[in-house]
């Protein structure tokens, strides 16, 4: 019986503490078919069982390029999330997916990218990027802009080298507030883009975070020129099923888990307020 | 009685002693009442009275804390607004309570009156700032009429009968949470039902889980119910909910000499005892 | 379709002689409880009046608590255990016309689109339903404004028409109901077959139609109307659960087995996000997704209105909100 509610199984082979709440785990899945046939599109996500605790929607934050193995990064918040920071290397979790529309690739071809993330948002952002990377010509001009509140809050610091030195590729970093041995940008990310002004000729803008940022991002990027169709975020709200059923996602025809939840400026700014 | 009503409400609106008031307007059948929310002195009219106005409007207070309210209430609702006083819940300046003496309700889903109205003496009202006297004669509780008669007809059901009497009511609850939506002693911004981090019961409709949240919040309204009737109103299951609070309330009667609801001044019953209250169990 | 009469001992005795290779779920009259849909032992129980059922004959198909799978920890590894379907078959008698539109509209969900839902499917698979139509609509019935009909057999195997109190006409509508009930009663002549057309038509009459669906609610979206219309609503959950077309669940893990529930957006925290945030805060947002969800984005979705006007959510909310009323009392705006 085909049971779309079944998870596969999946070991925790490594965990990596990104800031004081967030973790990295990188699972390998317990079966080998279906780890050889597990494929996913950058900007999708996997409904993540802690077993005997919950389920949860995280997005898978490496690149399908990289695969076998997927990686997941997690802050710490509730009820699964706690259980979740508590496993080991070695434990077994359920993964249910790859659910969601993921980024539209085709539309990201030749093309400048903008990559703009706050905090965690980054986590789904360098699933594409790392991509983007991994199949560098099929991209023009690289800049990535990504701002967290102290710098104790910024993630995968070990890319950080790798992305700055890749070819015709620009990493800006910002904290919002200045600190000690902080050698980067100083501003909210808003502010930061109007300081760089990124081209938006043949551009698209992929922004991530926080809602208060994403609230003041998009007017930056609609006055540096950005149209409405070429602004992609991923939006967030609270999913379960992943499989556009129960509802919880549902916001006016769309179902976030279904037809997102990537999404374009122009489809997210008539409900950003359902 | 309408007409006083009316009138009533429409100076507390045009004096801004009030922002709003609560109180009942006829339902789209026609012939029922609902609750309703006035704001505007021309929407009075709206405003009925009459043997359809069931709802325990205390209900709504809770939403609109902070602000000057202005409701209706009968005997039964009148005493949960004392329990919701002395809980600290509201703010007694903040109300301006109608008081209506009421002839009894009636209980859609059967025929007559309520069966809370049987032995209810509808001029008791603990607490009003205005009162609108009922012209005809009062209806006066019928003498004999023992309010814990059907408590009574459970609790000489040997204890595994009585077990399995619950058991069977039980197994038909859905789970719909209406009964404690409708009570005015629920206000938990955060229930026991919905917690995750520990979570107390199962979410599920099965008899397990049902048992574990009809008991638990039959326990937490202990020595709180003042016997409105709404939850077994409410009920699309038709469970017998009066019959468990009133139980516990029947034990808290004998046992402590307390009843929920008598006068603000009182405090909540938890939180009080007396050198002579029963202890012969404590070994 | 084959139209026969029969007397109701012959159906009771045939429900019965079925009942060894059958599960027989109807009606019963629970006194001052009312009617719910029970599982019988014998076709003595049926209650086939013209009382409603509280409860709609959805949670036979998509149940109110179910276990999805188990997962199993033994010497620190976990492993998953799947679950065997209940094969029982089932008969299902005194389902209404509206209900059984329900089921269909259920079946979108459940089971056309994208992932298909095995434990609803195995329950439609598993069961034949014998509707009952509907003599007498009452107040809050309203079924005729949303394309339904008292006397319609969409959704169902075998239909019957009460006829006094000892007799029935039963139409076949599948071959399914063919192959169970195909062999019962007379068939009608011709006199009777217009008589019983024209006793159809007249109960079609009897509802009255109720409601006006606008064509489009979305200009109306942001308007002090909702903040009026829900105010007296107490965020139970009732006309989520006994709606026949209702079916937003949650997926909870007790025990180390995954159950699904019943919610719905009723519910304060049915959209509660981890960081605490609610985007349905009050119940002016959750009272409007109701209406907007029935009559917007399900119509958007697939075409018809997820509502077939059974009326229960009329009958049983504590405080009388009337979505009739509601919705065709909304202030559309003529341009757009």
């Amino acid at each position: 019986m085909e049971n779309v509610y079944l998870p596969n199984l999946a070991e925790i082979v490594e965990i990596k503490q990104e800031t004081l709440d967030v973790k990295t785990f990188t699972l390998k899945f317990c079966d080998e078919a279906a780890r050889q046939s597990f494929d996913y599109k950058p900007g999708q996500f996997v409904e993540f069982s802690v077993f005997g605790e919950g389920e949860a929607p995280f997005c898978i934050s490496n690149s399908p390029t990289r695969k076998p193995n997927i990686e997941c990064s997690v802050k710490r918040t509730g009820k699964v999330t706690e259980a979740l920071h508590e496993l080991d290397i070695g434990d077994t979790v359920g993964i249910r997916g790859p659910y969601g529309n993921g980024f539209p690739l085709e539309d990201l071809k030749n093309k400048n990218l903008l990559f703009v993330a706050g905090g965690i948002g980054l986590a789904p952002l360098r699933a594409l990027i790392n991509y983007c990377l991994d199949k560098r010509d099929d991209f023009k001009a690289i800049t990535i802009v990504n701002g967290a509140r102290t710098s104790k809050d910024l993630v995968y610091k070990a890319e950080y080298e790798v992305w700055k030195g890749a070819k015709n590729t620009q990493l800006h970093l910002t904290v919002d507030c200045n600190e000690e041995n902080w050698t980067c940008m100083v501003g909210v990310v808003p502010k930061i883009l109007e300081q760089i002004r990124p081209t938006c000729q043949d551009s698209v803008a992929i922004v991530c975070g926080p809602p208060v940022m994403i609230k003041y991002t998009m007017p930056v990027l609609l006055k540096l020129g950005f149209c409405e169709p070429s602004i992609i975020t991923t939006l967030e709200m609270k999913m379960k099923c992943g499989l556009g059923k129960c509802g919880r996602c549902n916001i006016g025809p769309l179902y976030i888990c279904k037809d997102g939840p990537v999404f374009n400026y122009a489809q997210v700014k008539n409900f950003i307020h359902q | 009685m309408t007409e006083e009503l009316r009138n009533k409400a429409k100076e507390l609106l045009k004096n801004k002693q009030v922002e709003l008031i609560i109180g009942y307007q006829r339902s789209p059948d026609g012939i029922c009442a609902k609750p309703c929310f006035i704001d505007k002195e021309t929407d009075t009219d709206l405003l009925i009275w009459d043997t359809y106005c069931v709802y325990n409007l205390s209900n709504y207070l809770k939403e609109y804390a902070g602000r000057k309210v202005g409701v209706i209430a009968k005997a039964c609702d009148s005493k949960s607004i004392v329990v919701l006083l002395q809980e600290n819940q509201l703010k007694r300046q903040d109300l301006f309570i109608i008081g209506v003496e009421c002839r009894g309700v009636v209980d859609e889903k059967g025929a007559g009156f309520a069966q809370k109205c049987k032995s209810c003496l509808s001029s008791n009202i603990p607490i009003y700032d205005y009162l609108i006297k009922e012209r005809e004669q009062t209806r006066k509780p019928l003498e004999d009429d023992d309010e814990y008669e059907p408590i009574r007809k459970i609790e000489a059901k040997v204890l595994l009968e009585r077990f399995k009497f619950w058991q069977q009511e039980f197994k038909s609850c859905i789970r719909c949470y209406a009964c404690r939506q409708i009570c005015p002693l629920c206000y938990c911004p955060k229930c026991v039902a919905d917690q995750t981090q520990p979570s107390w019961f199962s979410k599920a409709a099965n008899l397990t889980g049902n048992f574990s949240w009809n008991v638990t919040r039959a326990m937490h309204l202990a020595g709180r119910c003042i016997d409105c009737g709404e939850c077994e109103r409410a009920c699309p299951a038709g469970i017998p909910l009066r019959e468990i609070n009133k139980k516990i309330e029947k034990d808290i009667k004998e046992l402590f000499k307390y009843q929920a609801g008598a006068n603000q001044e009182q405090k909540p019953f938890f939180a009080c005892f007396e050198k002579s209250d029963p202890e012969d169990w404590i070994k | 379709m084959t139209q026969k009469i029969i007397a109701k001992e012959e159906l009771y005795k045939q429900l019965n002689s079925l009942a060894k290779d059958f599960e027989i779920i109807g009606p019963k009259d629970l006194f001052n409880k009312g009617f719910f849909y029970e599982r019988l032992d014998s076709a003595q129980e049926l209650y086939l009046g013209e009382g409603f059922t509280t409860e709609p004959v959805k949670k036979f198909f998509l149940s109110p608590s179910e276990w999805l799978f188990n997962c199993q920890y033994n010497n620190g590894k976990n492993s998953l255990e799947e679950l065997s379907l209940p094969d029982k078959k089932r008969i299902i008698i005194g389902v209404r016309p509206c209900e059984a539109r329900g089921l269909i509209l259920l079946d979108q969900v459940f089971g056309s689109q994208g992932y298909k839902d095995e434990f609803y499917l195995n329950n439609r698979r598993r069961t034949i339903i014998i509707g009952l139509a509907c003599a007498k609509p009452d107040a809050a019935c309203f079924c005729t404004s949303l394309a339904g009909s008292p006397v319609e057999s969409r959704g169902m195997d075998v239909i019957i028409f009460a006829k006094g109190d000892e007799e029935f006409i039963l139409e076949i509508v599948t071959d399914k109901g063919k192959e169970i009930f195909g062999a019962l009663g007379q068939v009608l002549n011709e006199t009777e077959k217009e008589s019983h057309a024209l006793e159809k038509e007249k109960n079609k009459e009897l509802v009255i139609p109720k409601i006006k669906v606008p064509e489009s609610l979305c200009s109306i979206f942001e308007d002090a109307y909702w903040q009026e219309v829900s105010r007296a609503c107490l965020d139970c959950g009732i006309c989520t659960f006994l709606c026949p077309t209702c079916h937003c669940f949650d997926l909870v893990d007790e025990q180390r087995k995954k159950l699904r529930c019943y919610d719905g957006c009723a519910f304060a925290d049915f959209t509660v996000e981890a960081s605490g945030v609610n985007p349905r805060p009050t119940k002016k947002e959750r009272y409007r997704q109701r209406v907007f969800h029935k009559f917007e984005y399900f119509k958007k979705n697939f075409g018809e209105n997820l509502c077939v006007g059974c009326g229960r959510c009329i009958r049983h909310c504590p405080v009388k909100i009337d979505i009739r009323e509601v919705v065709t009392n909304i202030p559309v705006t003529e341009n757009k």
